[in-house]
């Protein structure tokens, strides 16, 4: 017995580890920026070259804290295009638009000269003084230069030169072409000739036109189909992750700075009290039910029972969930029950009242949480119990003339149990994960709800721990179902398995 | 005994021989005829179908027939060819209120509203007993509207659609996929495929090579078509597939002259058991919720992606069905005798031991279509996958949730609902039932 957990909890771990890579994948392609997500609008807007350099530096140290900063993977199977130091350029969406390039024009020496002299131009720029006379312009130059960083197609990379260079030009061409241009254009007449880092601007505006071409004509498209595998060691982002996983380290919520463990922790003592009533209840009165009406097979009350069982098993919750809150949380029907939330008591209040409180909140979910799992296995027990009820052994029994509760309780019973022991292993997991959309119709801040939550804002430390949690106990539910099957029925071993 | 007699018993023992040849086929149909709430089920499955087919006959904003400015026309009709391409509307008719147009006769349908119009003078949630601004008792709305005046009778019967929709092509996927790869495990086990190592080589390069010439290099114009539409996608994903293929065919031509090698040219077994089970494992113990919402959050939203993603992950069931049931088929004798015969594995899997399988996963089917309806549901419900403008029972429900005295969003849509995932678990218990052996009546 020992013998074969031990080799089910050996099989566990390339699982584990195949869920771990197919969470960490879905993660990779999400969109959006989890350092900007984390500084939110720190460094946004117009700004001096200090402020920027300031947000830039605050940007690579959350990034380092983050521990985005390193490879993502033990290896990385890419092209000849790309450099193995991609994953170097600080903002993701930099990176996107440069892996962008390298797709179309495969040669990396020009790109990183195109892009180093897009950075250089934008500093540059923000050395600009700002004032009444050229502040709509400078406005207008700043945000062309920053949308060059994300587009990658040539026409739009031309236009956006193109119009550039048009500004710049009024500046270089004679008097009369500039009287043709619009006030916006006087104005940067005026700006440009003001400052005597604009003409240093103009400079790296021609080398950037320059580098863009010499990056189109040298374009080497077939570097990107010749196969690389670049290997950058255990310090990345996975093995990273992995072991501060294994370790209890769960990292911290992108969202509200929290530690993921304190934040899976609040909600799930929420999900696990609700489901552990619910699975109670459940038990304590399904059980007997589906066990009383099989023993009374074909009467009226069994066709009663088992017909609205099966109508409540096929019952949507969040059908019941939705008509439950309106017609008796408030609104215009019957005002009984409180609609959504656990109540705003707080913990300074007696908890006798908290205690009452909560339990007024909760029993519009417990009964949407309950009686699905009540319905499925009241009728998985009677469908059990039939079944050994047929059987010889029974009939035997009852041919000695052994009382009634005997036959059933201790010589049937005990056989039907088998399936709904397996049932408390498939049960439980379910639990864990949390009914989602009970708890967003009822918000109950669960696990469910967090993950949802967690999910949309890409918070993907959250969404990675509730991910491996619930896949551990759903394997964990597997594995004690089995060794419960072993323990319930002496039929079953596992110590020699010769079939 | 008169002739007439006598033809009419050789005819029913002819009938009884008819009976018998059919078989197990026959069995089953009648034991499922003898299930009074089963056969009800299936019926009311046919009319589902019926609705969703004909639901632009049933409630349109168009009339049927129509006679308008001394010409008639039939609008529903005319509708399905415009948009074939084959006609184009009369300059007249084009970007009108259909229901404004004065017509010398018209034929409307039962419900006349499609689930987007905004009837605005029956807008903020009437219910189909209040008082409604209608011109006659025609334009009811029987079961009321929602707070844009959507109809929303209009709305279940077009959602009928979507609904069987979802639950049949999310299931044709999860069949395809859940039969070829159980049965793959059932039949080849962990020891029927040798293959040499050459081969295993090969495959593992042309894995790696395939995936990066198919979906690698190709990554950025795949990812543009998954941003364009799901039409594109498919054809883009068609392309990749087709070069993947290519890929693993040369490297399978270049297995021959390796086999030579001794070393390589040496057979192993395949543990194709093993790695479709461990498979099925990783895929049975991520929550699919979880996994649905995390991919539909990812992509934009279509009801195709919806159906597909359903698919792929539920067809774990169907494998586990036919891989417990070919793992009990593949020693019995007549898969031994085919093998004797000198038939190829294929050949054997495809037209002995598939066959044989079948009948487990119907019901496994039928349950599935309930539940994939279900989880489109729950996904309408809040407000991921389907865009915004498809009116489904879901959206329907979620409407419900927005105007708390509305109780006609919240019931109607939710019985639609309930009943269809009802009547499909129903059906699913009478295959149960009438395909076990111990249950004859």
């Amino acid at each position: 017995m020992l013998k074969y957990i031990a080799k089910r909890i050996l099989v566990f771990i390339p699982t584990i580890i195949a869920i771990s890579l197919l969470t960490f994948l879905l993660s990779l392609n999400a969109p959006g920026d989890p350092v900007e997500n984390m500084l939110s609008g720190g460094q946004q807007g117009e700004g001096q070259l200090s402020n920027k350099l300031a947000g830039e530096q605050a940007y690579r140290e959350k990034r380092k804290e983050l521990g985005l900063d390193l490879p993502i993977f033990y290896f990385s199977f890419s092209n000849y295009a790309t450099p193995d130091s991609l994953y170097k350029i600080e903002k993701s969406e930099h990176r996107k638009t440069l892996e962008r390039l390298l797709y179309i024009y495969g040669n990396w020496d020009h790109i990183s000269k195109y892009y180093s002299s897009l950075r250089r131009f934008e500093y540059k720029l923000l050395q600009v003084n700002k004032d009444s006379t050229n502040a709509e312009a400078l406005i207008k130059v700043r945000g062309l230069s920053s949308q060059l960083f994300t587009i990658y197609s040539d026409t739009r990379i031309r236009l956006t030169l193109d119009e550039l260079k048009s500004i710049f030009n009024a500046f270089n061409s004679s008097q009369e072409q500039s009287y043709r241009i619009t006030q916006s254009r006087k104005n940067i007449d005026l700006m440009l000739s003001s400052s005597p880092e604009l003409i240093e601007c103009n400079a790296i505006l021609q080398e950037i036109d320059d580098a863009y071409s010499s990056m189109k004509n040298n374009a080497t498209r077939w570097k990107n189909y010749i196969p690389v595998m670049n290997f950058y060691g255990l310090n990345n982002q996975y093995h990273n992750w992995i072991s501060k996983f294994v370790q209890g380290d769960f990292g911290i919520s992108y969202q509200d700075k929290r530690e993921v463990s304190t934040v899976i922790w609040d909600a799930l003592r929420w999900t696990l009290m609700i489901s552990m009533i619910a699975i109670l209840i459940t038990y304590l009165i399904a059980v007997p039910l589906g066990v009383n009406s099989a023993v009374h097979k074909g009467s009226k009350r069994d066709q009663i029972v088992t017909t609205s069982l099966f109508i409540l098993y096929s019952l949507p919750t969040f059908w019941i969930a939705t008509m439950l809150v309106m017609f008796f949380g408030g609104g215009d029907f019957y005002d009984v029950f409180p609609p959504y939330g656990l109540g705003d008591l707080g913990p300074e209040d007696p908890w006798i009242e908290r205690f009452f409180e909560t339990a007024y909140h909760l029993v519009l979910p417990l009964i949407c949480l309950t009686y699905p799992t009540f319905a499925f296995l009241s009728r998985q027990s009677r469908g059990g119990m039939l079944n050994v009820l047929n059987q010889d052994y029974i009939r035997t029994a009852r041919a000695k003339g052994l009382a009634d509760n005997t036959v059933i309780w201790k010589h049937s019973f005990r056989n039907a149990l088998l399936p709904i022991i397996t049932l408390f292993a498939n049960v439980f997991p379910h639990a864990i994960a949390g009914s989602v959309v009970l708890e967003i119709i009822f918000s109950i801040p669960g696990m469910g709800k967090v993950a949802f939550e967690a999910i949309f804002a890409r918070n993907y430390p959250i969404v990675f721990t509730v991910v491996m949690f619930s896949a551990i106990l759903t394997l964990v539910g597997y594995l004690v179902a089995d060794i419960l099957y072993a323990f319930v029925d002496p039929r079953i071993s596992y110590g020699n398995k010769k079939a | 005994m008169s002739a007439e007699d006598t033809i009419e018993i050789k005819n029913t023992t002819s009938n009884n021989e008819v009976d018998k040849q059919q078989g197990f086929k026959a069995y089953v149909i009648r034991q499922y005829k003898k299930n009074k709430i089963a056969l009800v089920s299936l019926y009311f499955i046919f009319a589902l179908i019926a609705i969703a087919l004909f639901a632009d006959f049933i409630a349109n904003e168009k009339p049927l027939v129509a006679k308008y400015k001394d010409n008639v026309y039939f609008p529903v009709f005319r509708e399905y060819t415009v948009d074939l391409g084959l006609s184009e509307w009369p300059s007249d008719l084009q970007n009108i209120e259909w229901a404004e147009l004065d017509y010398d006769f018209a034929i409307w349908p039962p419900v006349p509203y499609l689930p987007q119009n905004l009837d605005f003078s029956n807008a903020q949630s009437v219910g189909p007993f209040d008082e409604q601004r209608i011109k006659s008792l025609h334009w009811r709305h029987w079961l009321g509207t929602d707070e844009l005046g959507r109809d929303i009778l209009s709305g279940m019967i077009h959602g009928t659609r979507i609904a069987l929709l979802v639950g049949v092509i999310s299931m044709g996927i999860a069949s395809f996929i859940g039969i070829i790869l159980g049965a793959l495990a059932g039949f080849l086990g962990d020891d029927r495929i040798k293959i040499s190592r050459a081969r295993i080589l090969m495959c593992i390069l042309g894995i790696f090579l395939g995936s990066f010439y198919a979906f690698g290099a190709r990554s950025y114009i795949l990812a543009d078509a998954i941003a364009q539409s799901f039409g594109s996608l498919l054809v883009e994903l068609f392309i990749s597939l087709l070069i993947f293929a290519l890929i693993m065919f040369i490297f399978n031509v270049l297995v021959r002259p390796l086999k030579k090698i001794p070393y390589l040219g040496e057979k192993r077994n395949l543990p194709v058991d093993m790695i479709i089970s461990r498979t099925i494992e990783i895929i049975v113990s991520v929550p699919s919720l979880f996994l649905i919402i995390s991919i539909v959050a990812i992509a934009k939203p279509s009801i195709f992606l919806v159906m597909t993603v359903i698919g792929a992950t539920s067809w774990t069931g169907i494998a586990r069905f036919i891989r417990a049931e070919l793992l009990r088929v593949r020693n019995l004798e007549y898969i031994e005798a085919a093998t004797a015969l000198g038939f190829n594995n294929f050949r054997i899997l495809m037209r002995h031991a598939i066959p044989n399988a079948l009948s487990p996963v119907l019901i496994a089917i039928a349950f599935g279509i309930a539940s994939s309806i279900l989880v489109e549901s729950i996904l309408s419900f809040l407000g991921i996958g389907v865009p915004a403008d498809t009116v489904t029972w879901g959206s329907l429900l979620s409407a419900a949730r927005r105007s708390a005295q509305a109780w006609w969003l919240a019931v109607f849509p939710g019985f639609a609902i309930f009943i269809t995932v009802t009547v499909f678990n129903l059906v699913g218990e009478g295959l149960t039932d009438a395909l076990d052996p111990r249950k004859k009546r």
